[in-house]
């Protein structure tokens, strides 16, 4: 086995040598949150791909801890759109301005057969981000969600109840989130990282936008 | 050996000159000395007290079984060149009986004459003369006595006309041409030349509104949606040819379900843009169907496509959207289309901010955003902290002790914010804003009225 050898190790040193591993190292889309940016793989959000966002209760401060990258994406010069699906209640259009988010780029999609509208918009390539509301798609459901994201090049998120924690998700990153008095604690429950404590943020005062 | 090119290889027929195009026309000089017209024949069909351009375009469909030269010349006159009908109409009196007979079923009053230039046949039919004059040699002395009215020429060049003792097309025709284009314009002149022949007029022959029309009776009879959707690939197949030949493109598709007894299924698909690929036409059809509730088993199913529109294909980039920048165009249309198709068109939709310190008021619903990214983007408004979610109408909450509770007690975390506003209309609001927290920890905006009763309200989740 080559493994142990270390001319071998050597020469796959060198920067000229491709390897599958190395198409992995990319980066992600800054959250805003320096702190969460060190605690995920990416250092951000992957930019594509589906993400998971676990809460207990909707308003938990889930939406906050978004909207910094959505305002960054919608700001690119060549954004696509950011469809939200299915939202529980209606977004208010003068708070996501006053978070820099470009109202113009943004749509909603009522609340009827939401995992279907999601994986369409996901793999339409129409988006850049995608954010869902369902309770209970199948697993099945979840990886062809997964799969249309990596065909649309989109981010997907989706925000489920915090007790589906122990049921398997095909989602390249899972994050479970509490309410806490000025913020969030958010906890990794799936995704490439050394770190698996939780992590407190503040998310009372409203972050500064990140500009992409 | 020179080569030589055989115009006419029939002893007699006259070489066939088409009409140069009119930019070609403009910039030959001198004008070519044409006698196009040579061995035309024009039915001019001036129908009087015809406005309808509808009713028009109707008759010149239904003559277009005489000759296939039909050109319109609104408001009221149409135009037949029927020199190579008229052995299969027996002859010019045949084809007259005929064409008064045609006009007679629409109910439309007619005078017809006959020229060998349309122009000359216009005219005469315009001063209500029935002439028929098949001899050249003698066009310009039957057309003499007609009153200058008939050409329709704007109604002060004919008084000064009259003024100059000149009343019948023979008077105008006998004046100087120079002068006579001096003083009236060389559009006069050349329309007395197109009159006489002089000069070949370029008539555009009338074409009808093409339409897709397709029936496909089916073998057997249909219930499920799956199948229909294998007994309209043909039909859809003939519609990609269609559209195809034609670089057209639809905004509206009907497909028809024909039953045995319950009257047909009608399904209307509608699109935002003039679209040419009928595999998406079929995909968008298919949702639709989903959506239909069959009352019978189908028969027959058919296609119609009324209005096919002319299609110019935009560029596309070069990237795929997604990747180095590359823009959403064709997707993010196709996308609403498709959710459209199967949610309901409202189901699809903006935002926007609208001016105004209520809360309710502050935003509307609008149409989903367009697919070129704006080039500005508005600064954010200095505005007071809201919450990302609104509830549709606020939401009593129970009062203990003269503070809200929801599930427990609020904590309220925050200064009042004042909103009182819309005093000038129906929806006045006095109210005192509150950031609150409640026992799970999730932020709240509430407020209190100010008026009699003080209740506590839930207006948005801080999310």
């Amino acid at each position: 086995m080559a493994g142990g050898d270390p001319k071998l190790a050597r020469l796959l040193e060198h920067p000229a040598i491709w390897r599958g591993r190395s198409a992995a190292r990319k980066s992600g889309l800054s959250t805003g949150f320096a702190a969460l940016d060190e605690l995920l793989p990416d250092k951000g959000w992957p930019r594509t791909g589906l993400i998971e966002i676990l809460v207990s209760r909707f308003g938990s401060g889930e939406l906050s801890l978004l909207l910094p990258a959505l305002a960054a994406l919608t700001r690119t010069a060549a954004a696509r759109w950011c469809i939200w699906v299915a939202p529980p209640l209606m977004p208010f259009a003068p708070a996501l301005v006053r978070r820099g988010v470009v109202l113009e780029r943004v749509a909603v999609v009522g609340g009827a057969r939401p995992v279907w509208a999601f994986e369409q918009t996901l793999g339409s390539g129409a988006c850049d981000a995608v954010l869902a509301w369902a309770a209970r798609p199948r697993l099945r459901e979840l990886r062809r969600l997964q799969l249309a994201a990596e065909r649309g090049r989109t981010l997907g998120v989706l925000f489920r109840p915090r007790h589906v924690a122990r049921e398997s998700s095909a989602a390249v990153l899972r994050l479970a989130l509490e309410p806490r008095p000025n913020g969030a604690r958010i906890t990794l429950l799936k995704g490439r990282s050394a770190r698996r404590d939780a992590l407190d943020l503040s998310l009372e005062d409203e972050p500064t936008c990140v500009r992409a | 050996m020179r080569p030589r090119l055989i115009l006419a290889a029939v002893p007699g027929a006259r070489p066939a000159r088409p009409a140069a195009p009119l930019a070609l026309r403009a910039l030959a000089q001198p004008p070519l000395p044409a006698a196009p017209s040579a061995g035309e024949l024009w039915a001019a069909l001036h129908l009087p007290g015809l406005t309808s351009h509808e009713v028009l375009a109707q008759l010149a469909l239904a003559l277009q079984r005489f000759t296939p030269r039909v050109s319109l010349e609104p408001p009221d006159g149409l135009l037949l060149e029927v020199q190579g009908s008229l052995h299969l109409f027996a002859g010019l009196s045949g084809l007259r009986a005929q064409l008064a007979h045609a006009c007679r079923q629409q109910q439309l009053a007619l005078v017809l004459a006959f020229a060998p230039t349309p122009r000359a046949a216009l005219t005469a039919a315009r001063a209500g003369k029935s002439l028929q004059i098949t001899d050249r040699a003698k066009l310009t002395g039957q057309l003499a006595p007609l009153p200058l009215a008939a050409l329709r020429w704007p109604p002060e060049t004919c008084e000064r006309l009259a003024r100059l003792g000149v009343r019948t097309v023979g008077a105008v025709l006998r004046l100087p041409r120079a002068g006579f284009a001096r003083r009236f314009g060389a559009a006069q002149l050349t329309m007395l030349d197109e009159l006489t022949g002089r000069t070949a007029q370029v008539r555009a022959t009338f074409r009808p509104r093409e339409r897709f029309r397709r029936r496909r009776e089916l073998l057997y009879e249909l219930e499920d949606h799956g199948r229909l959707h294998a007994a309209l690939a043909p039909l859809f197949k003939a519609l990609d040819d269609f559209l195809t030949a034609r670089q057209c493109g639809v905004v509206e598709l009907e497909c028809r379900l024909l039953h045995r007894q319950s009257p047909p299924t009608r399904c209307v698909l509608a699109l935002a843009a003039p679209c040419t690929n009928a595999a998406r036409l079929a995909e968008l059809l298919d949702e639709h169907l989903q959506a239909i509730v069959l009352p019978e088993p189908v028969r027959a199913c058919e296609l119609r496509a009324d209005a096919p529109l002319p299609y110019q294909a935009g560029a596309h980039g070069l990237w795929q959207p997604g990747e180095h920048g590359g823009e959403a165009g064709a997707q993010a249309g196709e996308l609403i289309e498709r959710l459209r198709a199967r949610l309901g068109s409202e189901a699809v939709h903006g935002l926007a901010v609208r001016d105004g310190h209520r809360p309710e008021r502050a935003w509307e619903v609008t149409a989903p955003p367009p697919v070129v990214p704006p080039r500005r983007t508005a600064a954010a408004a200095g505005q007071e902290r809201r919450p990302l979610w609104i509830l549709p109408a606020p939401q009593p909450l129970t009062v203990q002790g003269g503070l809200p509770r929801r599930g427990g007690p609020l904590r309220l975390v925050s200064e009042p914010e004042r909103i009182e506003s819309g005093w000038w209309d129906e929806g006045e609001i006095a109210r005192d804003y509150y950031r609150a927290l409640d026992i799970h920890g999730v932020r709240l905006w509430v407020f209190r009225e100010r008026s009699a009763p003080h209740g506590w309200f839930l207006h948005g989740i801080f999310g």
